[in-house]
């Protein structure tokens, strides 16, 4: 409501000014300069964001020239005006270095916070790759003990607590995959041994897919006799020689 | 926050000044409330730190103000009103340039402990 008033009072003065006042006042070169200006800075994307109100205020100081009485109040106004323009470019420039550090300082938050998980999956991988080791040092272990009943791919009983071990080990870690080799001693032809490995091997992969391992994480092979790993001439060495190997990768 | 009514009523205060002095169009009085203003917004810069990022501006934000104050004396009050008003605008860009002086200087030292951070 004061504004109001304040407006009604100034208007009148702005005429009777003007009506009294003899010749306009030339504008000087300063003011001239202040009124570019301010056409260039209210045109700048950053000060209408940051400080429209400052730079409204150099053009407030701008219009009063109207009513100015003398040379010296022109040169004021001129004064004036320019330096709320500048005032209004630093402001901006401060708002705009403020809002470049809040994004610097997230950007900041966000790696460090990356650098947190980067580290915590990295302890959890080595956690995994240990206990991934470990659990196929026991599965080669128990592997060893795997028997088949002569001449056919039946396993003895006692051989499941290697294949339930491989299960758990193959649904526990789901990138590894596995390949089973089937060998033989040198009882029997070639030919029979090498389809009887492989027999042996497809065996314990059928027996690992009914316990939900992907087929596609599983390959056989079959090597017959042909890679013994002792002497063919003693029942023992025979013995080592009838196996399933297991790698993992 | 105590500022920004203080200011606007140091702001209607003129306006309302230059309206009667306008009204009556001879000698002003006093423009206490111009110079109480240039005053205050000279220290306000000093304590924003405008001596290091522009004592230019602040020099002649106070060369102002003690020439108004000496034209007061003299009972010149409307070159003194000019001296305060433009007084108090230099020192608000003081105030606006040890602001950005130090908004700058926070995003470079932000950015530059962000670098040895990507290292």
């Amino acid at each position: 409501m004061k504004k109001l008033t304040v407006k009604k009072l100034v208007t009148p003065v702005l005429i009777a000014t003007l009506a009294v006042g003899c010749a306009e006042l030339q504008k000087p070169q300063s003011l001239l300069d202040a009124e570019k200006a301010y056409q260039t800075a209210a045109n700048d994307p950053i000060i209408q964001k940051y400080s429209a109100d400052q730079l409204a205020n150099a053009n407030k100081t701008l219009l009063t020239s109207a009513t100015a009485t003398s040379e010296e109040d022109l040169a004021s106004i001129a004064y004036i005006s320019s330096t709320q323009i500048n005032t209004a470019k630093h402001m901006a420039s401060a708002e705009q270095a403020m809002q470049n550090s809040k994004d610097l300082l997230i950007q900041q938050g966000q790696l460090a916070a990356a650098a947190v998980i980067a580290e915590q999956d990295q302890a959890q991988q080595q956690l995994l790759a240990m206990q991934a080791n470990e659990a196929e040092r026991e599965i080669l272990l128990a592997f060893g003990k795997i028997e088949f009943v002569t001449g056919t791919s039946d396993l003895v009983p006692g051989a499941a607590t290697g294949i339930n071990m491989l299960a758990g080990y193959m649904s526990k870690f789901k990138a590894k995959e596995v390949t089973i080799a089937g060998h033989t001693d040198n009882s029997g032809s070639d030919t029979l041994n090498q389809d009887l490995s492989q027999q042996r091997a497809d065996f314990i992969r059928n027996l690992l897919v009914t316990k939900g391992v992907a087929e596609s994480r599983i390959t056989t092979l079959g090597y017959g006799q042909s890679q013994p790993i002792a002497e063919n001439t003693t029942r023992d060495g025979r013995q080592k020689n009838r196996r399933i190997e297991i790698t993992f990768k | 926050m105590i500022k920004k009514p203080n200011t606007m009523l140091l702001i209607r205060a003129s306006i309302l000044s230059v309206a009667v002095s306008g009204l009556t169009a001879c000698g002003i009085d006093t423009p206490k409330a111009e110079l109480a203003y240039a005053e205050a917004t000279i220290h306000a810069a000093q304590n924003m730190g405008a001596n290091n990022y522009a004592a230019v501006e602040l020099e002649r934000a106070k060369n102002k103000l003690q020439q108004a104050q000496s034209e007061v004396k003299e009972d010149n009050n409307e070159l003194a009103l000019r001296l305060a008003k433009e007084s108090a605008a230099t020192a608000e860009l003081a105030q606006a340039k040890a602001k950005d002086g130090k908004a700058k200087l926070a995003e470079s030292q932000i950015q530059e402990s962000l670098k040895i951070q990507l290292k």
